[in-house]
């Protein structure tokens, strides 16, 4: 027993220090985030100068070029974190989970300033800081599943009855997801209808304002899930490599 | 109008900078962890060694 005890104490203190230098920020990461930054940088000139300015709303439209992409990558991030719990619970790989944490933390990011640009938007353009519309209310649900997961993984730690509980309220909430996006055609509201991909709806620069900064955005997506991933993991193994060493004094 | 114009573009940028800074901190901060423990993991195989030749 104290002999399997000492080796696993070894194996978890060689990954630890591998880890550890591993740590560096791979090729794959600095091409992410170099493009994230190439693309955002193209889509806030655009939105600004290439864009037209809207008849009706007037300047206060451009913010729809930042709150719609982040909306979207938000909604997408929960997808993902809900994807990542459904394998962790089938694999039981802790890689699973620690994507799905990297996940939830980035898209509550997105929300909350999905709810903020929108709430400027909003009162703007309908003269309210907020309305209980349909597509806001499930937006604010969204945000607080993602608020109630956070605070669930930071109140049980690192542990696999943590890891579950997450799980579950990522597979719970996922299904707010399609509400969210079907609100407009569900229910009546003050929400404007998706517009993109109807033709005549979007004169071509805004939907190609639209798109640039939506790919600008989904990039910078990827390269915080790899940062987050991998902190996730030097955590994992700090803790552990820790455990070792005060286990064995 | 441009008053709430700017004022979105700018929160939502402010918050994106700081949670990217937050994030290059806490990758940073867990990094010497790291790197401190397994000083700690090296110095406690040094004193076994140590005892073991004893």
């Amino acid at each position: 027993m104290a002999l399997a005890n000492k080796e696993t104490t070894n194996v978890v203190q060689r990954r630890g220090t591998l880890a550890a230098r591993k740590a560096r920020l791979p090729l794959v990461s600095l091409v992410l985030g170099g493009l994230a930054f190439v693309a955002i940088m193209t889509a806030i000139p655009m939105a600004f100068l290439y864009a037209q300015t809207d008849v009706v709303q007037g300047p206060a439209q451009r913010i729809f070029y930042f709150h719609v992409p982040i909306a979207s990558v938000g909604m997408f991030a929960f997808v993902v974190m809900a994807f990542t719990s459904i394998m962790y619970l089938w694999k039981r790989d802790e890689r699973w989970d620690w994507a799905a944490r990297a996940s939830a933390e980035i898209g509550t990011v997105f929300i909350t300033l999905t709810l903020i640009t929108g709430s400027i938007w909003g009162r703007t353009t309908w003269g309210t800081w907020w309305s209980w519309d349909p597509k806001l209310t499930a937006s604010l649900v969204l945000w607080f599943m993602y608020i109630s997961y956070l605070m669930v993984r930071s109140y049980m730690g690192r542990t696999s009855a943590s890891a579950n509980a997450g799980a579950v309220i990522a597979i719970i909430g996922v299904f707010d997801v399609p509400i969210i996006y079907e609100a407009v055609n569900l229910w009546r509201g003050l929400h404007p209808a998706a517009q993109v991909g109807v033709p005549g709806a979007l004169p071509s620069d805004v939907v190609l304002t639209l798109m640039v900064a939506l790919a600008g955005f989904a990039l910078l997506y990827s390269f915080l899930m790899l940062q987050l991933y991998q902190f996730q993991k030097l955590q994992t193994f700090a803790q552990r490599l820790r455990a070792t060493v005060e286990y064995d004094m | 109008m441009q008053l709430y114009l700017v004022a979105a573009y700018a929160i939502a940028w402010l918050g994106l900078f700081l949670y990217l800074t937050v994030v290059a901190l806490r990758i940073r901060g867990v990094k010497t962890e790291l790197l401190a423990v397994e000083e700690l993991v090296r110095e406690q195989q040094a004193k076994q060694q140590q005892t073991q030749e004893k």
